[in-house]
């Protein structure tokens, strides 16, 4: 019996080690399980990509046909945030079409994690994503008006707004693209994605590049010469295509899981 | 399924080599704990901590899901959760969609705590064990 008291215990030691590693490793199994039907994010991917797809006919350019002649419109753009810098007449809708596809895009988008809540049974805590989304959206609106406003000498300090102004990022008529990117980041945080961190640090690099620098040159030097009037449009179809090939890919993914699962 | 009972320490308290004054009595108690102390009945039962898992990945979960994958029947759920729910460690909404009835389960801040507490512990007492036996 005396030789049998250390053997026993450290056998229960031993057996008690595997129970809570055993039970420690199903709780891993458990937040893997949730995790992966919890995410959803294919569809916000998607439904960006289409609509910046969409969005392609705003940024054809109305180049005057006169021969010689260009003009750049003059007196302060009301909403410049969203395209009305770009080109040399900037299509008068492409700041309204952008306003109402990123509200629209995000009510859609709860709509479908709501939906997606009921049918698996769980729900992903977005209110981060949706929070984000609006404030970028309405400060973009909000701030050049209240910057470019002629006040009373006691209310001029607002002016000084102006400094909050992201540069060049708005001269493409692509800021909506890192709107949508910051809100993407802050979806990845929410839904804990390393998969769509990836996706949304990508997206990001595609839309900075699309604010700051004409892709047209890019395609000329392979050998693809745009017209003055479609020389937006790789900047537009640079990001979403990433969009829509992520989306697409995640989409595939999960239903290959399933299928194998 | 039962839960593992937490345990007596394993190792029983070593005699204090000669050398340097003791720390102050709160920071011995402290050092010398065993993680077995930490683990919380509340939670430590498998079924409990495989709720309040969940619900910490999810802004909220519904009841048919954790009967799914927890493999309980509903009456076996109900009443884990109505320990947790007096535990204040989850909160339970009732309601519809469409005409189904649903049940909301979510993880309040002191579930989080207790599960981050619970999970620590556990780790801890595998690293533990899991050092000495190799050693």
């Amino acid at each position: 019996m005396a030789d049998d008291g250390p053997e026993a215990a450290s056998e229960a030691a031993r057996e008690r080690l595997g129970s809570q590693a055993e039970l420690l490793a199903e709780m891993k199994v458990l937040r893997r399980q949730a995790r992966a039907a919890r995410h959803a994010y294919w569809f916000p991917l998607v439904l960006f990509g289409l609509l910046a797809c969409a969005s392609v006919p705003f940024y054809v350019q109305q180049v005057p046909r006169a021969s010689g002649v260009f003009a750049i419109r003059s007196g302060g753009p009301t909403l410049p945030f969203f395209g009305s810098y770009s080109g040399f007449l900037p299509p008068r809708y492409l700041p309204y079409y952008w306003i109402a596809a990123l509200l629209g895009g995000l009510l859609a988008t709860q709509l479908w994690y709501r939906w997606h809540a009921r049918r698996v049974g769980l729900a992903t805590p977005a209110r981060a994503y949706l929070i984000t989304t609006v404030v970028l959206t309405v400060a973009a609106i909000v701030l050049p008006l209240l910057s470019v406003a002629k006040y009373p000498p006691s209310w001029r300090w607002l002016n000084g707004l102006r400094v909050l102004w992201p540069g060049d990022l708005v001269l493409r008529g692509t800021f909506p693209f890192l709107i949508i990117a910051v809100g993407l980041l802050a979806l990845a945080w929410s839904e804990r994605s390393r998969a769509l961190t990836v996706i949304a640090v990508v997206y990001t690099g595609a839309a900075l590049l699309a604010s700051l620098y004409d892709v047209s040159n890019l395609l000329y030097r392979v050998g693809w010469n745009t017209s003055i009037a479609d020389e937006s449009l790789p900047n537009v179809l640079l990001p979403a295509a990433v969009l829509l090939l992520a989306g697409a890919g995640t989409l595939a993914a999960r239903r290959l899981h399933r299928t194998t699962a | 399924m039962t839960a593992p009972e937490p345990g007596p320490p394993d190792a029983a308290p070593e005699a204090r080599p000669p050398g340097p004054a003791p720390p102050e009595p709160a920071q011995a108690e402290r050092a010398d704990e065993h993680p077995t102390n930490g683990l919380d009945e509340t939670v430590h039962q498998r079924h409990r901590l495989g709720i309040l898992t969940i619900t910490a990945e999810a802004r909220q979960a519904e009841f048919g899901y954790l009967r799914e994958a927890l493999g309980l029947t509903p009456g076996n759920l109900s009443r884990h959760l109505t320990v947790l729910e007096e535990a204040g460690m989850v909160e339970v909404e009732k309601g519809y969609a469409g005409r189904r009835p649903r049940t909301w389960v979510r993880i309040t801040g002191q579930g989080r705590k207790a599960l981050a507490r619970e999970l620590g512990t556990l780790t801890e007492l595998v690293r533990r064990h899991g050092a000495g036996a190799g050693g």
